[in-house]
């Protein structure tokens, strides 16, 4: 089933008065978005963790889904919050990095392109995206990165820690 | 090990949306609660009992009122996410209840002297304790309403809970309060109202992590 947002949100709102089947769809058709929505922004062994993790938390919060509002901009406010959370929590050596894109409903590619990942970290100073993008996304060692990318290693350390800091506050902007 | 989609199919259960009405209504029980204290502890100003009070305590607590609601908006904006939700109309109203403290810096510019007299008020100290404790009431009661929903962004939330506890909490004691001049107004109500949305700032996003 393709991620189309009016859809998803019907279903949703069956699913938050308790229509298993309604439930499941959501679910599976959100584990797919998330695949493709963490994509390439976290080290490919973690993706299926954060994936289950961010169900995990859709489930545990789902009572805050609004269904006057559109479904995606919800889940991937829940997506950046875990994705932002893992980033702080772990620290993830370099793996091999995928590439494709998940199929995404017809109509939702403007809406997909606003609530990126890409455009959350688009929102930082260039120092900040390339110390988090290098350490915590590519999983290079502070020194590695520091030398790929020409800052100093103790500027990495601040620019990953004040970008992540950043990155948090700016959870639901476009 | 996370939960699989089986496990979370399996363990749904209809649930009671988080409705912004329940949060309005605690806020607000919480503040009439706080003045009714307020009236039975300390009673209201004189010009307030007699229904006719000064324009000046109208006007800060209209200020504060105003502050409260909408920094109670954004909180409750806040329990349900989305990108591109974000409510920022709190910021126009934290500007405005900046006119005070402002206003108090201009006086104190113009007359080149501190005012030592609100400085040292003995309301000083009384203003801080009754609002804060109203704002602790209100505030947990707003944090305990937060939890259930799914606040992303949880320093904000943190100071969006204290400045709307602490405007509420003030505006409580505003109506005992016994002075009314601008400069009284710009120190002691811009520190209750401050360290209020600090302490929510220190304090509640610990409890709102998820």
């Amino acid at each position: 089933m393709k991620a189309d947002d009016a859809t998803l949100a019907r279903l949703m709102a069956l699913a938050q008065d308790g229509d298993a089947a309604a439930y499941r769809l959501v679910l599976e058709t959100s584990s797919s978005w998330l695949r493709s929505f963490f994509r390439r922004r976290i080290t490919p062994d973690a993706v299926d963790d954060l994936v289950q993790e961010t169900l995990a938390s859709l489930h545990t919060k789902r009572a805050s889904f609004d269904r006057n509002r559109p479904f995606l901009p919800w889940l991937a406010a829940i997506a950046r919050y875990r994705w932002v959370d893992e980033l702080r929590r772990s620290y993830r050596t370099a793996t091999d990095a995928l590439t494709g894109n998940e199929s995404i409903g017809p109509g939702d590619d403007e809406l997909i392109a606003r609530i990126s990942l890409d455009r959350l970290l688009a929102r930082l100073p260039t120092g900040q995206i390339d110390a988090i993008r290098l350490v915590k996304i590519e999983g290079l060692s502070i020194t590695e990165a520091a030398a790929r990318c020409g800052q100093s290693e103790p500027l990495v350390k601040v620019n990953i820690h004040r970008g992540l800091r950043r990155l948090a506050a700016l959870i639901e902007s476009e | 090990m996370p939960p699989t989609i089986d496990e979370l199919v399996a363990d749904l259960t209809p649930v009671r949306r988080l409705a912004p009405g329940h949060a309005w209504a605690l806020a607000l029980a919480l503040t009439v609660l706080a003045v009714l204290a307020v009236y039975a502890l300390y009673g209201l100003r004189s010009d307030i009992m007699a229904g006719q009070p000064a324009g000046i305590v109208v006007l800060r607590a209209g200020a504060l009122l105003l502050l409260g609601c909408a920094a109670l908006t954004a909180v409750i904006a806040s329990a349900r996410p989305g990108v591109g939700h974000a409510s920022h109309g709190w910021r126009w109203a934290l500007g405005g209840a900046l006119i005070f403290p402002l206003t108090s810096l201009v006086i104190v510019l113009a007359d080149r002297r501190m005012p030592m007299d609100e400085l040292t008020s003995p309301n000083g100290p009384w203003c801080l304790g009754i609002s804060s404790i109203s704002a602790l009431a209100i505030g947990t009661a707003l944090t305990l309403w937060l939890r259930r929903g799914a606040p992303v962004a949880l320093n904000r939330a943190g100071w969006l809970v204290g400045l709307a506890a602490g405007s509420f909490g003030t505006f409580a004691y505003s109506l005992h309060c016994p002075s009314a001049t601008i400069p009284y107004i710009g120190i002691w109500y811009t520190l209750a109202v401050g360290l209020c949305a600090l302490a929510g700032r220190l304090i509640v996003p610990r409890f709102l992590r998820w």
